[in-house]
């Protein structure tokens, strides 16, 4: 009863004409900006967070979630369209849903993927609605040596789960949190690493990366494919209507996708590219017809887009409960509500429940719009996908730019953002991932905050971090998720 | 002598970053009142970290680098300035004298002409559309920017 009176409240929130109207245009951006190929969630939230720096934390919240499911649905239309995945989430979209687009099904390919979306996000909001008080009541307990051991796990899953070196993922992590430390120590006012400039004591602004990193660094690297005429031919979309027989074969596999995807999205590091291929993968090996998967099968289309919807819902769990985010875009998410002046955590739901319930709300009000939006306006917003990529790369320049600078006023800045998208690409070309990179600049601070809180309370001794069994269980999971892939190497080898 | 590989040299380069980050943290001044915990304690921790991992990558066997099949191979032996790693670099010098202008040009003149300009550069040769859709996003950014969230934005050469 108490989770429906409090979804109660959050309507009356989220039904608000302005959030209405923030849902919407959340949605809608999403869609555009995950629909480009290359820019995914973490860029469209980057550049939207200068939007959401003078609004109402609640608002600024429901916007940016909007434009986080909708870049996920965004990223399968250029999936289908032009088997170029806007999102990683949706690479496996493309596996089904690019083949029926060449068998003139793509229209079909997007209606499915428009309904399991908006199953997957539905069933997953009544999930999140469920668990998230559940483990904010759990996370009440945990002191800083927990949370300590928390965020080293977040990190250390971040890094083992993506498909790149272990090394250079901590590498990048490490690096992450290097850049998170610089400036005035706000525990001792001491200056660290800022080489005597004045503009460096604030330390650097996560956007200034973020963008960096993702936005500029992709610009870059679609300069080096040869940015400029060469557009990849976009096929028709025809009919969008489904047949009764269709909506059975594929009913199955939404749902059993969607919850799968929304517990990978709660586990950090996992997400929706791990939600969706293991969605893709577990209605493969279950289909009778496992073996047309790959040549246009529906139920390959529906699957992966239900799990990696339901898992965009799940991934807010950790973030609205611990204060902890479990991925990249989750940590961008983070960055944007500490800017607007609220700490995700345990305490949230006590202290700001209008954020909290408000968000959930939006997110049924947000599918909704995502399925109205994209059903009959998705030929025209497909368009999009025309526009000439040259004018598209600076275009995204242009957006960066004004994004940092309406930020910090900072003609620095701007020379940091350059640094950054310079770095994002030799990472990107060297095969360091990014995601690593800004989950530990986001959790650098906290983390070291913790860890001295957790010292200081046990008088200097280490030992505190492994007496605590949440503590030293989270920092056992950390290890191991750290020595899988190396046994999974070994194992691979052996047979 | 056997020649480095790319990863060799990334973990030496790791090595030396990790080096010098060392030396700086042990300048960190100590907080006069004694504490478990000092501000220099975690970069020292972390200096450590990042030169163990160089270490690690040293001896890591390296991955072709990511895309490198997918350079765009006809403009690399097309002019110099429309090579692949030409565009990277002027686009980065473009968006420095940008950073440098914006203030006494003004954010739409400078935006428009950075934009305008890099189209142009990237091979768009419908000048026209260019101008219009650049001038176009740029004033609604701008007005949307000062006149409705209040944010300031620099006009330089421009009354407005």
């Amino acid at each position: 009863m108490d989770a429906l009176n409090n979804l109660m409240y959050g309507f009356g929130i989220a039904l608000e004409p302005i959030n209405i109207a923030y849902v919407f245009g959340g949605v809608f951006a999403g869609t555009i900006i995950g629909m480009l190929p290359g820019l995914g969630p973490i860029s469209a939230l980057a550049l939207m967070i200068p939007i959401t720096f003078a609004m109402e934390p609640s608002s600024g919240l429901i916007l940016m979630a909007g434009v986080y499911y909708g870049a996920i649905f965004g990223g399968s239309t250029s999936s289908i369209l032009l088997n170029a995945p806007g999102v990683a989430g949706t690479v496996a979209t493309s596996f089904d849903g690019y083949p029926m687009a060449k068998q003139g099904l793509a229209g079909k390919a997007l209606a499915i993927a428009a309904y399991s979306s908006f199953v997957g996000g539905t069933i997953s909001i009544v999930f999140l609605m469920l668990v998230a008080p559940l483990l904010s009541k759990v996370a009440v307990s945990f002191g800083p040596a927990e949370y300590f051991a928390l965020m080293v796990l977040g990190l250390t899953a971040v890094v083992s789960l993506s498909d790149k070196s272990l090394v250079k993922g901590l590498i990048a992590a490490v690096v992450g949190i290097i850049i998170s430390i610089v400036g005035i120590d706000l525990q001792t006012g001491t200056e660290r690493f800022t080489f005597g400039s004045t503009q460096l004591l604030d330390g650097i602004d996560f956007l200034v990366v973020a963008l960096g990193i993702f936005a500029l660094a992709e610009v870059f690297y679609m300069l080096l494919r040869g940015g400029g005429g060469k557009e990849p031919t976009r096929n028709a979309i025809g009919s969008l209507k489904l047949t009764r027989g269709e909506v059975k074969q594929i009913a199955g596999p939404i749902s059993r996708s969607s919850v799968l995807g929304f517990f990978t999205g709660v586990l950090p590091g996992a997400g929706a590219t791990i939600g969706s291929f293991l969605g893709y993968s577990m209605e493969k090996r279950i289909a009778k017809d496992g073996d047309t998967f790959g040549k246009g099968n529906i139920k390959g289309v529906a699957a992966p887009e239900a799990a990696n919807n339901a898992a965009c819902t799940g991934s807010f769990v950790p973030l609205l409960t611990l204060g902890v985010p479990g991925s990249g875009t989750t940590a961008v998410l983070l960055g944007a509500l500490l800017v607007m002046g609220v700490t995700p955590g345990p305490m949230m739901l006590e202290q700001r429940p209008d954020v909290f319930w408000g968000v959930i709300a939006s997110m049924y009000i947000g599918n909704i719009f995502l399925l109205v939006l994209n059903l009959p306006l998705i030929p025209l917003i497909a368009k999009i996908l025309d526009l000439p990529r040259p004018l598209l790369l600076s275009l995204i320049l242009i957006f960066c730019m004004i994004g940092v600078y309406g930020m910090s006023f900072s003609v620095f800045d701007l020379l940091l953002l350059l640094g950054f998208g310079l770095i994002g690409l030799g990472m990107r070309l060297f095969g360091f991932p990014a995601a690593p990179l800004i989950l530990a600049l986001i959790l650098g601070n906290i983390m070291e905050e913790s860890m001295r809180r957790a010292l200081q309370i046990s008088g200097g001794d280490w030992m505190i971090f492994l007496d605590k069994p949440i503590s030293l269980g989270l920092l056992i999971v950390a290890l191991l998720s750290l020595t899988l892939p190396l046994f999974k190497k070994r194992i691979k080898k052996i047979v | 002598m056997t020649r480095l590989n790319a990863n060799q040299w990334l973990a030496l380069v790791l090595a030396l970053l990790a080096a010098a980050y060392l030396a700086m943290a042990w300048q960190i001044p100590t907080f006069p009142l004694p504490r478990p915990v000092d501000s220099d304690l975690f970069p020292k921790v972390l200096g450590f970290l990042l030169l163990l991992l160089s270490g690690f990558l040293f001896f890591e066997k390296p991955t072709p680098m990511a895309g490198a099949d997918e350079i765009d191979q006809e403009a690399t032996q097309g002019p110099l300035l429309l090579t692949p790693w030409a565009r990277v670099i002027i686009t980065s010098l473009a968006i420095a004298a940008y950073a440098l202008l914006l203030v006494p040009v003004g954010f739409v003149l400078a935006s428009t002409l950075l934009c305008v300009g890099l189209t142009a550069y990237y091979g768009y040769r419908r000048h026209t559309v260019n101008l219009a859709t650049s001038l176009g996003v740029v004033l609604a950014l701008y007005l949307t920017m000062t006149r409705v969230m209040d944010v300031y934005l620099p006009t330089g050469l421009l009354p407005f």
